[in-house]
């Protein structure tokens, strides 16, 4: 059995997520993680994400070179928040369920800003506006490039390895967003209240990470008793 | 100069040389790029924005022969180290101040890379202001992008220009100069293929290069409206040069009106036709005419078209300019008639690969019949170029380019221009 370590590095303003194999200690943790798993004892980890952190706004560049005023853009909402397992149990990484999820084009800005996804899922990027959009990576996660495409339109991009892959449109130098691709099921994006959880995790020693607008924010050691239950689990990032 | 001034100038270029060339070695280090920005720099509430451009730009051939990509006397677009910061000022929701910083200077790389930055010069400054709220109509007034064809405005974000040599149009100098103008068509004649420096004997004796069609490298003063977005847009403006000449303060006492009409027929394509006339000559040149030769128009008038689509990884775009400039009829063999100037630009972009692109374009200029006393040629020396090469993006916001590009021209002492370059180009 393959087991996998999901740890977050962040390199000069790019993410990325690595899977190191495990040493001998989470064999032995994730294993006896699986037992508990099967026999239905699980928990789950829930709480808030309160972002403090001034978040400023997303700005074009500005262009002298325009003949008039640029046309109004949308915010991205960059309080979205993801919280996930630094490690998960050995058997979350055999289910894979092909999934499916969508990030919108729509004035000028990426919906949602921010996307949370298991490796293998489909990503369809549709345009919703009237002028083309080009939507793209270099993120050494996943390199693509989409092309130009009008609206109505939509292309679909395929991420099978896990980690961070920052997408950009190369016509609009302001849109930006980040996929976030898991090897296992253990994460949750927050809601617009901030909330979130992670369901059905067995019981083990965990490291519940909050990561918000490119980077990891916070990070919390927890235990999951062996009789399972709900763990709150709040976080204020500054 | 004196001693004590030499000595100033050799301590303070070599202060910028370095301070250019520590900023250009920070560029492709990925350690240095968590230092840099991604994105523009956004302060008081997002109601000042500034970015940035830095780029170096080497080639193989210093060109000094042909003087084919010489933007002045002193600056070749393919050797040049350029360093610039703009910024949106939000007065209101219908109101900006926007400007930008710029100073170029030589890059040179023979045998210690050298970088004469000049001055900082204020390549734009104007105010912005939609006096409808709900109507997409907008004044600008102070130092103001041109109106006319596409390239100039396009190429002045710093990113849009997928070669490292500019369009002959925007770019190549003729032999015609605003401060001096020849006494007779042999005058004219003598100096084809001398753009960089030509001289005449009538108005300014001091070195000053010619003047392109249309120059992408100063903006002019005045004031621009446009209306519309798609699928129509009309611009117009009123400035105080021309588009071969711009200026910040009036030299003849005379406005130049441009148009542009651009159509978005289709997401994706855009056609576009520009029309200009203003006074060209200087005032300083007219003054010393001789009594006799008539006062009349002595304008640049030009009418242009562009066209450009784009789909899925390709961008093509074409963009042809007509400019007749008329200059006075001094002495026989007379310059009767005015003297026209014919581009033809077409450009292809296409995306490889994520990251990796290759370019290429064509470039064409020719010039009418001129009768002199032995013969009749074209005023100045027709120019063919091609340039080809392709890009590769080290981040989102940081290129490296390579290009080759060979010019031919039919006069001057160098006929021909085969150069290798390359540039690294980041923004944010």
């Amino acid at each position: 059995m393959r087991h996998r370590l999901l740890s977050l590095v962040i390199c000069s303003a790019q993410a990325a997520i690595v899977a190191p194999p495990l040493g001998v200690a989470g064999a032995m943790s994730t294993a006896a993680s699986s037992q508990a798993q099967t026999s239905g004892r699980v928990a789950s980890i829930r709480g808030r994400i309160e972002v403090l952190r001034s978040v400023s706004l997303v700005e074009s560049r500005p262009s002298p070179g325009d003949l008039g005023m640029p046309r109004p853009h949308d915010q991205p909402d960059r309080t979205t928040s993801v919280v996930y397992l630094e490690s998960a149990p050995a058997a979350a990484f055999e289910d894979r369920p092909a999934g499916r999820a969508q990030m919108t084009q729509r004035n000028e800005t990426f919906v949602p800003h921010v996307l949370a996804i298991r490796a293998g899922a489909t990503v369809d990027f549709p345009n919703e506006d009237h002028t083309y959009h080009n939507v793209f990576s270099l993120s050494k996660t996943q390199r693509f490039d989409l092309g130009r495409y009008a609206a109505g339109q939509s292309k679909p991009v395929r991420f099978d390895r896990p980690g961070i892959v920052r997408v950009f449109c190369d016509i609009h130098s302001h849109m930006s967003a980040f996929v976030l691709v898991f090897s296992h099921r253990f994460f949750d994006t927050t809601e617009p209240d901030g909330r979130y959880e992670i369901p059905a995790v067995p019981p083990g020693k965990y490291t519940v990470i909050a990561w918000n607008d490119g980077a990891v924010r916070d990070s919390r050691a927890v235990t999951v008793p062996e009789q399972g239950g709900a763990i709150e689990l709040d976080f204020v990032i500054r | 100069m004196n001693a004590d001034g030499g000595a100033y100038n050799r301590i303070f270029m070599t202060f910028r040389s370095w301070s250019a060339l520590a900023l250009v070695a920070l560029l492709p280090c990925p350690a240095g790029g968590q230092a840099l920005p991604s994105e523009p720099i956004s302060l008081v509430g997002g109601r000042v924005t500034i970015g940035g451009e830095a780029s170096l730009s080497l080639s193989t051939n210093p060109d000094e022969a042909g003087w084919f990509n010489y933007t002045d006397y002193k600056r070749n677009a393919l050797r040049m180290v350029r360093l610039g910061a703009t910024a949106d000022v939000r007065l209101g929701s219908r109101l900006s101040v926007l400007g930008e910083l710029r100073t170029e200077g030589r890059a040179l790389c023979d045998r210690r890379f050298v970088c004469d930055l000049q001055r900082l010069e204020l390549y734009a400054l104007y105010i912005r202001v939609r006096p409808w709220a709900d109507r997409a109509f907008d004044i600008q007034a102070g130092r103001i992008p041109p109106v006319f064809g596409a390239f100039a405005r396009r190429n002045y974000s710093g990113t849009d220009n997928p070669l490292i040599g500019y369009p002959l149009a925007y770019q190549y100098l003729t032999s015609l100069r605003s401060d001096a103008v020849p006494a007779t068509a042999d005058d004219l004649l003598r100096m084809r293929a001398r753009g960089w420096r030509p001289s005449f004997s009538i108005g300014s004796t001091a070195d000053t290069p010619g003047s392109p069609i249309m120059t992408a490298f100063r903006w002019d003063t005045g004031v621009q409206m446009h209306w519309g977005s798609e699928p129509l847009e009309v611009s117009g403006s009123v400035t105080t040069g021309t588009l071969s000449e711009p200026h910040v303060q009036d030299n003849n006492g005379g406005k130049q009106i441009a148009a542009r009409v651009a159509w978005h027929p289709a997401v994706g394509l855009v056609l576009g036709v520009s029309g200009a006339h203003g006074p060209y000559v200087a005032a300083s040149v007219t003054r010393v005419l001789p009594p006799d030769v008539p006062r009349a128009d002595f304008s640049q008038q030009a009418f242009g078209f562009d066209a450009e689509y784009s789909r899925g990884y390709w961008l093509v775009r074409s963009e042809g300019i007509i400019s007749e400039w008329r200059l006075p009829a001094v002495r026989a063999p007379l310059i009767r008639h005015a003297l026209r100037a014919s581009s033809i630009s077409v450009e292809g972009q296409y995306k490889i690969r994520p990251g990796l692109f290759g370019a290429g374009r064509y470039d064409y200029l020719g010039f009418s019949n001129l009768p002199g006393s032995t013969e009749t040629r074209q005023w100045d020396a027709p120019v063919t170029r091609l340039e080809a090469g392709g890009g590769y993006y080290v981040m989102r916001n940081l290129i490296a380019k390579v290009t080759y590009q060979h010019d031919w021209r039919d006069g001057g002492r160098a006929r021909s221009l085969s150069v290798w370059s390359g540039q690294l180009q980041f923004w944010f």
